[in-house]
């Protein structure tokens, strides 16, 4: 069956604070993009130095090395990618964004405190993230301290007018 | 010549008594207290309004009307800057427009790319799900949705009022 049946925008919905499944659903998808770039990065710089030493190299095998690379790539990944649009791989493939808390674009300041507090969240089971939930403005630990919030981004309306379309115009209807 | 000899005289004299008695009345009259004494609204009831309207010419005068030069004097601007127009807009039904015309067909074709198409999917299914423990916790924490602020300040006005799923029926 097509999925014509499955989609069911949801209008209005642009600035309004995003819920628990879709930021979460975006932080996978981010971990999953990170990891994938990361594991190219290395098996890049595994051949780039066997190509220049002639000898064996893995970055997998220098646990440090590696974990530190990891740490930084990471780093850079969410906070380039919040300073730069307010949305990463993920949060665009979701439809949300990140902004300060009165609604503002986010700054270099704010993205990378953000950055830095993520790994808070994860602290007693993942106790921060409880906030999107319980929280009236569905803030995370490290959204207060960074002075952030993720919002919806995607336009609902336009979605639904492409699914009115689609029925319009499919020849089954 | 006249019949009677000496009347023309006779005439000359009652119409100069005439105008000098009339004069006299007519400053002795108070205008004012008189026109408090007339009755004004029975006047206008014994006046047959629509035998005057059906014998008015309104082609004729609309005619003689120039409404070009009545469309210069109109100030546009000003008359748009008190049109609510998100009021307009909100009355539209761009649903119905979408079906009911080609619009539809034309939106379809310009953007019913298989990756906006899987898109809508996953965020429409997100923000549903997002509804749904939301709306859990906050029958377990016992508060109204009502209260709860729809966004940041800069980006949802206060006054607006929560919007729920609007599934497509």
């Amino acid at each position: 069956m097509p999925t014509e049946t499955a989609v069911q925008p949801i209008e209005g919905r642009q600035g309004h604070y995003a819920g628990a499944v879709s930021r979460l659903v975006a932080f996978a998808a981010d971990v999953g993009a990170s990891w994938g770039l990361f594991t190219l990065g290395a098996a890049a710089l595994d051949f780039s130095v066997q190509l220049v030493t002639g000898g064996q190299f893995s970055l997998t095998k220098h646990q440090l090395a590696s974990l530190i690379a990891l740490v930084i790539w990471e780093f850079v990944y969410f906070a380039y990618q919040w300073a730069l649009s307010g949305k990463t791989i993920g949060m665009a493939v979701l439809g949300i964004r990140v902004v300060r808390a009165d609604g503002s674009p986010i700054g270099w300041r704010q993205a990378v405190v953000r950055t830095v507090t993520l790994p808070l969240s994860f602290l007693v089971f993942g106790l921060g993230f409880l906030g999107i939930l319980t929280n009236r403005n569905r803030y995370a630990w490290h959204d207060r301290l960074a002075g952030t919030a993720v919002v919806y981004s995607w336009d609902a309306r336009a979605a639904r007018l492409r699914w009115l379309a689609r029925q319009e115009s499919s020849p089954t209807r | 010549m006249s019949p009677m000899p000496g009347s023309n005289r006779v005439e000359q004299l009652a119409q100069a008594v005439a105008e000098r008695v009339v004069s006299i009345v007519m400053d002795a009259i108070d205008i004012d207290a008189l026109l408090e004494r007339v009755d004004v609204d029975a006047l206008v009831s014994r006046v047959d309004v629509d035998g005057v309207v059906s014998r008015v010419d309104v082609d004729g005068l609309i005619d003689r009307v120039d409404v070009e030069k009545i469309i210069d004097r109109v100030d546009v601007e000003k008359i748009i800057d008190r049109v609510d127009m998100k009021k307009i807009v909100d009355r539209i039904d761009i649903d119905a427009i979408v079906e009911q015309t080609e619009l539809g067909t034309i939106i379809a074709r310009s953007t019913s790319g298989v990756a906006s198409e899987v898109l809508d999917v996953v965020r429409a299914q997100g923000v549903g799900l997002d509804d749904f423990f939301s709306r859990w916790a906050n029958r377990v924490l016992r508060r109204s949705p009502e209260s709860i602020p729809l966004g940041p300040p800069m980006l949802v006005a206060p006054t607006a009022t929560p919007e729920l799923t609007t599934g497509i029926g």
